[in-house]
């Protein structure tokens, strides 16, 4: 197979039209306001998301989308994880691919009905993610359901180590549901938000070593903050990579290497999230370690991201055993 | 970004298939010394027979002039079909060739190409010295100009098939006024010529692949000296063009396999363990997903690289990426190998001499630059952070 990575003028132009709304519209900066919080930003700018043609992009136009695959709509989602964009984004994409009947379909890509993610903990525990406006949930459960948020009423609010997005507890039964190939896109669309975090992690980590001067000049002439930024750079270059890879080869693949495809991308990604995140907690030497700096909210991010669909035995089995 | 499947690249997947699984040499590959050289000269030489030589090179030099995409795909082929490495024709093929092509004269290039392409000749690079390796514009081996003539003194090392070569790309320094990379000459020399001293090395893996070389009073002819005098750094960074990220797809198809490998050895050791299966232990199956899905990405970030050498006039630094990926990677993987077998990982007598593979393993990191000098490069020329000045 292959795969030619150049993009064409039509992805070019889709990718920048997303992420400029987003830096323009969600930067991250919006996160040192309580206000800002769950969410909220994106509800207020919720008709631009849908002028744009975030919802529906990668479904096609014989299912009632706008007509492009799941590679565009992984193209988009990069700046989603830059900018640390609510959650609720990736629920209402793969909700649409979810969605069975037409009238709910037509709706959830107006942006009339909204979807947040129902994370499924234990068989009676679910968490409602940024949950606030939603009139559907997507529960994850190994396998994906949509369903209407009326059967389900939150028992409580638990704080999450990231104070950025609201959590609901809803106890309720929560059968196992089987794995598809939507909890694969699902995935995929969550690896492309962490190789997101990867990238905007290292852009921050080396802007502040080339300001920050100690011993007469900036910290980026020192050759350990280089190699840690070029290790920095490797990571969301091999993440963002493989999940392109494996966007594009999505629907060529047999299942069983659509699934392997799919676990390598999720894995990478998170741990270039991670360590990543990290790393540029570290450059930050005493900033890194405030409230102040925004660092941290890199890193609380991905451990939410991390609890999505996936888990560390998870990504490893489907790797190794394509199923 | 797309898949490209037209009907032209399935026609000439299959015509490579085909050539090549009928082709490829069934013998092993003697490990070291003349008999390997002599596998792979006639290996190159059936090659040429079947239209397969330089299939980088340019239709005009020789070669097949084949698109990036569609040296990709005849790589592929090449590592399914179980293809032998180019060994001691890698740098006749992917390095002094090009150059010569590049800033050879007519005569030069229709003198050294055709043996090359024919596999009656291979070359070494006579680059790195003892005292020049990362910092190689500050090597010393000396030229001076006499008559119609160039007199070599020096050493290099690192050389390798120094021992195994026909002829060699040679740096030499012509003005020892200047410092650096001016006053650098890039020259071809003949291996067998007087008061050349050839030392192999070995390494640590206990095979010999390259060695030191002395030169005293060594004569060449001007005639040979590729571009200009002085100017032989340029001549070494417009090769550097030649190189469309392509060249490091065999090796990543390579360590693909042998992550796969390595996966199936974990399983028939798990079959043989009475108490569960060995695959299901968190830490083998940690280390095995792993190296699976790095390999995998290895394999995309090539994919990505190609699609550059494609479209970009000159090669940038991005290539720097594929190599430390790939460096650090294959080191990890063939330790993983020794380390899952135990005891038997241990010993050097089976049919895979996994022990040696694992020691050889460790020249990624080092030869053809530096892990941490590819940082630096990625650091510098991606990131845009500053060179390194150290106070005195």
């Amino acid at each position: 197979m292959i795969v030619n990575y150049e993009t064409t003028e039509e992805q070019s132009l889709i990718q920048s039209s997303v992420s400029s709304l987003l830096s323009e519209k969600l930067p991250v900066d919006r996160l040192r306001e309580v206000g800002h919080y769950f969410g909220a930003v994106e509800q207020s700018i919720w008709d631009d998301l849908v002028g744009i043609g975030l919802f529906g992009l990668g479904l096609s136009e014989q299912q009632g989308g706008i007509g492009y695959t799941l590679l565009e709509e992984i193209m988009t989602i990069f700046a989603m994880g830059e900018n640390l964009v609510s959650v609720n984004l990736l629920a209402q994409m793969i909700a649409i691919h979810l969605a069975e009947d037409k009238d709910t379909l037509q709706r959830l890509m107006a942006g009339e009905a909204k979807a947040s993610l129902l994370a499924v903990t234990d068989p009676q525990t679910a968490w409602l993610i940024d949950g606030d406006q939603a009139t559907h949930v997507v529960i994850l459960s190994d396998g994906l359901a949509l369903q209407t948020i009326d059967q389900f009423t939150a028992a409580s609010s638990a704080e999450l180590i990231d104070e950025t997005v609201s959590n609901k507890v809803i106890k309720h039964e929560f059968p196992p549901l089987p794995r598809s190939e939507h909890s694969d896109r699902l995935s995929l669309y969550c690896s492309a938000y962490l190789a997101g975090m990867a990238k905007a992690t290292t852009e921050m980590a080396v802007a502040y070593a080339n300001t920050r001067e100690q011993f007469g000049h900036p910290i980026s002439a020192f050759q350990a903050l280089k190699h840690s930024c070029a290790d920095m750079h490797v990571r969301a270059e091999a993440a963002s990579s493989q999940t392109l890879y494996a966007a594009t080869t999505f629907n060529l693949n047999d299942e069983s290497t659509r699934i392997t495809e799919t676990a390598c991308s999720r894995l990478l990604a998170q741990q270039a999230a991670f360590t990543n995140a990290k790393a540029n907690i570290q450059i930050h030497g005493g900033m890194g370690f405030t409230a102040e700096c925004d660092a941290h909210l890199y890193l609380k991010r991905a451990h939410v991201l991390s609890i999505l669909g996936s888990s560390r035995l998870g990504e490893r089995e489907r790797i190794l055993k394509g199923k | 970004m797309q898949i490209l499947d037209t009907p032209e690249y399935r026609q000439f997947r299959e015509q490579c298939s085909d050539w090549l699984h009928e082709n490829t040499p069934k013998e092993i590959r003697p490990p070291e010394g003349e008999a390997m050289r002599q596998f792979d000269l006639q290996w190159q030489r059936k090659q040429y027979e079947g239209g397969w030589a330089g299939v980088s090179w340019p239709k005009e030099y020789g070669g097949r002039g084949l698109s990036v995409f569609e040296q990709l795909v005849w790589h592929e082929e090449y590592a399914r079909a179980g293809g032998p490495p180019s060994g001691s024709m890698f740098v006749a093929l992917s390095h002094a060739g090009p150059t010569l092509i590049v800033c050879g004269t007519e005569e030069q290039r229709s003198q050294y190409l055709p043996p090359i392409l024919k596999g009656e000749e291979n070359w070494c690079q006579g680059f790195s010295e003892p005292g020049a390796g990362s910092d190689l514009a500050s090597l010393k081996c000396k030229a001076v100009i006499d008559g119609d003539e160039l007199v070599v003194n020096g050493t290099k090392i690192w050389t390798s098939y120094g021992h195994l070569a026909t002829r060699q790309e040679l740096l030499v320094r012509t003005d020892p006024n200047e410092a650096k990379h001016r006053g650098i000459t890039w020259v071809i020399c003949d291996m067998d010529s007087p008061g050349i001293d050839i030392r192999p090395i070995k390494a640590m893996s206990g095979l010999t692949h390259f060695a030191q070389i002395f030169y005293d009073d060594v004569r060449i002819p001007l005639s040979n000296v590729v571009g200009e005098v002085n100017q032989g750094w340029k001549t070494t960074m417009s090769t550097l063009g030649f190189e469309r990220g392509t060249g490091t797809i065999p090796h990543q198809m390579e360590l693909s396999k042998k992550v796969n490998e390595l996966i199936e050895i974990a399983i028939e050791l798990s079959a043989k363990q009475s108490a569960g299966e060995l695959i299901d232990l968190d830490i083998t199956m940690a280390e095995l997903a792993q190296l699976k899905a790095e390999a995998a990405a290895l394999r995309s970030l090539t994919a990505a690289q190609v699609a550059r050498g494609a479209t970009q006039e000159v090669p940038g630094p991005e290539g720097n990426i594929v190599a430390l990926y790939f460096g650090e990677l294959t080191r990890r993987v063939h330790a993983a190998t020794v380390e899952l077998l135990g005891a038997s990982g241990l010993l050097r007598d089976q049919a895979h001499n996994y022990p040696v593979e694992y020691l050889e393993s460790f020249k990624w990191a080092i030869g053809g630059g530096t892990s941490e000098i590819r940082r630096n490069v990625i650091a510098e020329r991606i990131l845009g952070m500053p060179k390194t000045k150290l106070s005195v």
